[in-house]
């Protein structure tokens, strides 16, 4: 593989440091520095959304009212509003999660940093469209703001009319126009993605050459762009119905409630797949690396992510199965649920297959992406048992359901993500974190995470209702022990956080500018300085094989981060 | 002449940086074919959201049409079809002068690319005129979305749910009308920038990606002009 | 790589010239034609909606504004002599939209069936009892439509 001469080159001011002050960054158009921008928007919103969800598992200590009752008294607050405030909370939880980080987290902030490096690219194919994007975002994120200080909503992250149309007193107007806005940062995303992976591959990188996580984005931007219009339209007729009664959803006025529920799911179906697939490409990118070995089947994975983005849209109907959709839909929908997972079975054993006889360290990404394969199993698994329809009616709307998604998403996508972020940390900011903190960080996520959520399984099955904020005494235990979980989880996060941005510390420099391919990674971005400078690359460079071939290239520097 | 290599800080401004030998040259593409392509490809991505979009709004046409059959067809009657049918041949005629916009940019003939445009502006204005007047109508017949539907104080009577059909009716238009809008505003962007002989045929894709959007303005409004006023 | 010398890419491949780019020009008398097709199919879709065609009416006019629309793409939009892969977006997209409309008219066009035959109902919505028959309040007459 050619070099780009950026060993021979002298070094340059990063993009960090290429242009000074703040308007240099809120009008960047360069998409390294709007990843940074998005990843510490995210992470503030995962942590509101966190806190949330601490606050409402606090609550679910005992069966009665609880914490939360007490808290409203001490505000000098009315208590009979406990009910709703237990609501609002985990409405907040889950709207924060999905539309402001998990969904832009990953093609946001390490799609946007990697992407045009790794595709030998000086930038996306629209930048200021880039720019555009992230300011919509920040105007969505403003309305969801507001509609915090504004009371809340209590209608769950899902919006379900009649509800939300015709008997929610909270801010529902607000949020649903907020998520609306954020859709359209999605959508511009996903086409700025798509046009650059289809027009700025660098010369010789055929797509079979490009690396997986480029493959991953361009499936989730299928995505983004075909399933959120539909959400726009939704929203916009959902406002449209709480403002001007039009009737479409209501059956007092002639409509139906389930067709909200959809042309909702129609969007958030394939809006799970967004969430997923990014997280799928960074973990090809972690087990070929730091097993340094080959990925095993580039093409069944390569192909299987756009299989995965076409057939989600064929499953919608799966959310609805006790909703009042005809039972033939329903099987419909549950025959082509089973399909979908086999995609995704095809990436797992791929993955697996990779690791076998792999030259394995177990620094932290790696861990991480261990973990992923872990607790994303069990999610994608159990997301099957919901796909049966005759189960989904004993399961649905139960803590099964809670901890399925919680293992999807969070052992999931947030595993993948920070696993990514501490595999690409030296690239995007110059600097090391502490390698023993990063594991005991990873062991503390991994014991939370399990503690908190595995359980519920078991719950689920039980009969503990979700979106419940009393329940029967039977299930006191084990919400004791979920909580007791999200504790250790909220410590996992913490530690991690701080030590990530211990390393940003002026102290913690390192004395010589780290190597441009600290881990051994061969696709392009760690062919550039460390972190790069703002034009990616001195000239452009070629490719004439794929990035997944190690023993042929040799690590650049040593192994600083122990 | 291969800006993108120049040692000193260079601003990324993307299509604002000029490139020598070419305007309009982006530093982070290669060629302008590549620029041109990317564009134009990007537009075609842009317009699927749309379609998607618009989609939703047909979806609970259909579904509106199909749960009550003989209240679509009482309310129908009372949209005006002379005026859609106006709107109709405006907006065709409008993106015939759209693409011959474009030709002319393509061509380099600087004074049609203003007529056309200029034209397009002008069948569009007259599309939110003649709008306007529809709108006007029905507002005072009292056919109004939802809970302000009110038209039997004004003397109409249609069985079922006719509110919901004007909902579907003025959430399809009304979204319609307000692409037009936004259209009208892209044309007269376009416009001052071909008036300073912005375009010819080395750099018109501004020109074609407008035209792109104008002509699917078109295509959504030949679907909505027979499913709302004409179907039986 | 690039240091003295231009190496010129395009879609990855290097090319020649720094302008090449090749894009095709209708004739005049393409874009005239065109629009006086659409004119007549607009004729058309007038006419077809004063026959009394019954329920044969929508497909029909679906299937003129179909014609009317693929003239508008394909030479309007230029879909004809352009790069293949935007037909594919634009037909895919379409693809997405039946899915969108079959699966969800499905699952209303096979409730009520189904209901009926297990008996469940629904009151308000299912029933599909007319509601009353709307009545003019004082004082307002008829209105000549």
């Amino acid at each position: 593989m050619e070099d780009d001469k950026s060993k021979h080159a002298k070094r340059e001011p990063s993009y960090l440091v290429a242009q000074k002050g703040l308007k240099s960054w809120l009008f960047t158009v360069d998409h390294k520095r709007l990843g940074l921008m998005y990843l510490a928007s995210t992470l503030l919103f995962f942590f509101v959304a966190g806190i949330a969800a601490i606050a409402f598992r606090t609550e679910l200590l005992t069966p009665g009212p609880g914490e939360i009752s007490s808290v409203l008294e001490w505000l000098e607050m009315d208590t009979t509003q406990s009910a709703t405030t237990y609501n609002k909370l985990f409405t907040v939880h889950g709207a924060v999660m999905v539309f402001l980080v998990i969904i832009p987290s990953v093609p946001g902030a390490l799609g946007n940093f990697l992407v045009p490096l790794m595709l030998g690219a000086k930038d996306v194919a629209f930048p200021r469209l880039n720019l555009l994007s992230f300011w919509i975002y920040s105007l969505g994120a403003l309305f969801f703001i507001y509609t915090l200080l504004a009371g809340g909503l209590d209608t769950g992250w899902t919006f379900y009319t009649p509800y939300s149309s015709n008997f929610s007193g909270s801010a529902v107007i607000s949020a649903t126009f907020g998520a609306f806005i954020l859709g359209f940062s999605s959508i511009l995303t996903g086409l700025n993605f798509m046009v650059t992976i289809h027009k700025m591959r660098a010369p010789g990188m055929t797509w079979n050459r490009m690396p997986l996580f480029c493959w991953a984005i361009y499936a989730t931007a299928i995505i983004q762009v075909l399933a959120t219009p539909v959400l726009a339209i939704t929203l916009l007729l959902l406002i449209m119905e709480k403002t001007l009664n039009i009737g479409i959803f209501d059956p007092a006025m002639g409509g139906d409630p389930v067709l909200f529920q959809h042309f909702f799911w129609f969007y958030s179906h394939p809006a799970v797949y967004i969430m997923i697939l990014p997280g799928f490409g960074i973990v090809s990118e972690l087990i070929a690396v730091h097993s340094r070995k080959h990925i095993f089947g580039y093409k069944a994975i390569a192909l299987s992510s756009v299989a995965i983005a076409i057939i989600s849209f064929l499953v919608w109907g799966h959310h609805l199965f006790v909703s009042g959709q005809s039972e033939l839909a329903g099987i419909v929908f549950s025959f082509l649920t089973f399909a979908v997972a086999v995609p995704t079975a095809i990436k797992v054993f791929s993955w697996v297959a990779t690791l076998y006889k792999g030259s394995i360290q177990f620094n932290t990404p790696m861990l991480y992406g261990l973990m992923f394969l872990f607790t994303f199993t069990i999610g994608g698994l159990t997301g099957v048992y919901l796909g049966a329809l005759s189960i989904d009616v004993h399961l649905h709307d139960t803590y099964f359901v809670v901890a399925h998604f919680h293992y999807v998403m969070m052992g999931g996508t947030i595993i993948a993500f920070v696993g990514g972020l501490h595999h690409w940390w030296s690239k995007m900011t110059g600097r090391n974190y502490n390698e023993a903190h990063g594991r005991w960080g990873a062991l503390l996520v991994f014991v939370g995470f399990n503690m908190t959520f595995f359980n519920q399984f078991v719950m689920g099955q039980q009969g503990m209702p979700r979106r419940y904020y009393t329940y029967v005494p039977q299930f006191q235990q084990q919400h004791v022990l979920s909580t007791v979980g999200a504790y250790i989880l909220l410590i996992g996060f913490l530690w991690t956080a701080y030590y990530l941005l211990a390393s940003l510390r002026k102290s913690a420099a390192p004395k010589q500018p780290i190597a441009d391919s600290p881990w051994g990674g061969t696709s392009l971005e760690w062919h550039t300085q460390t972190p790069p400078i703002e034009h990616n690359f001195h000239g452009q460079p070629r490719v004439d094989s794929d990035p997944y071939n190690f023993p042929q290239i040799e690590r650049t520097g040593d192994a600083e981060h122990h | 002449m291969s800006d993108h290599d120049s040692p000193k800080a260079h601003r990324p401004e993307g299509a604002s940086e000029p490139h020598p030998g070419h305007p309009f040259m982006a530093h982070h593409f290669n060629t302008p074919g590549q620029q041109a392509g990317a564009a134009k490809f990007g537009m075609w991505v842009f317009l699927a959201t749309e379609i998607l979009m618009f989609s939703g709004l047909f979806l609970a046409y259909f579904i509106v049409r199909m749960n009550y059959p003989d209240m679509v067809l009482a309310a129908h009657e009372h949209l005006n079809k002379t005026a859609g049918g106006i709107n109709t041949v405006v907006l065709i005629t409008s993106s015939l002068t759209m693409a011959l916009a474009v030709r002319a940019a393509q061509t380099g003939n600087q004074k049609a690319i203003l007529r056309n445009l200029l034209l397009t502006i002008a069948f569009a204005f007259t599309f939110m005129v003649v709008k306007y007047f529809e709108y006007s109508a029905k507002f005072a017949h009292g056919m109004l979305p939802g809970k302000y539907y009110h038209a039997w104080d004004h003397g109409y009577l249609i069985e079922g749910h006719p509110h919901i059909f004007f909902a579907v009716y003025f959430c399809m238009t009304g979204l319609h009308g307000i692409h037009v809008l936004i259209g009208i505003g892209v044309l007269a962007w376009i416009y001052v920038r071909a008036s300073k002989g912005h375009f010819g045929p080395r750099y018109y894709t501004p020109v074609e990606n407008v035209g792109l959007y104008w002509h699917l303005v078109d295509l959504i409004w030949i679907f909505l002009f027979p499913l709302l006023y004409l179907v039986r | 790589m690039a240091d003295n010398e231009t190496h010129l890419y395009l879609h990855g491949k290097p090319v020649e010239g720094f302008d090449e780019c090749h894009e095709h020009i209708s004739p005049m008398s393409i874009y005239y034609k065109v629009f006086g097709a659409l004119l007549v199919l607009t004729g058309l879709t007038y006419a077809v909606s004063y026959m009394s065609l019954g329920p044969a009416s929508l497909p029909v006019a679906m299937v003129v504004a179909v014609a009317k629309a693929t003239l508008v793409c394909m030479f309007f939009m230029h879909l004809k002599y352009d790069d293949r892969y935007h037909v594919f977006v634009f037909l895919s997209t379409l693809i997405f939209v039946a899915i969108f409309f079959t699966f969800t008219i499905f699952d209303l066009q096979s409730r009520a069936k189904i209901n009926e035959e297990q008996g469940t109902f629904f009151r308000d919505q299912y029933d599909r009892e007319a509601p009353p028959p709307p009545t003019l309040p004082e004082g307002v007459e008829l209105a000549e439509h």
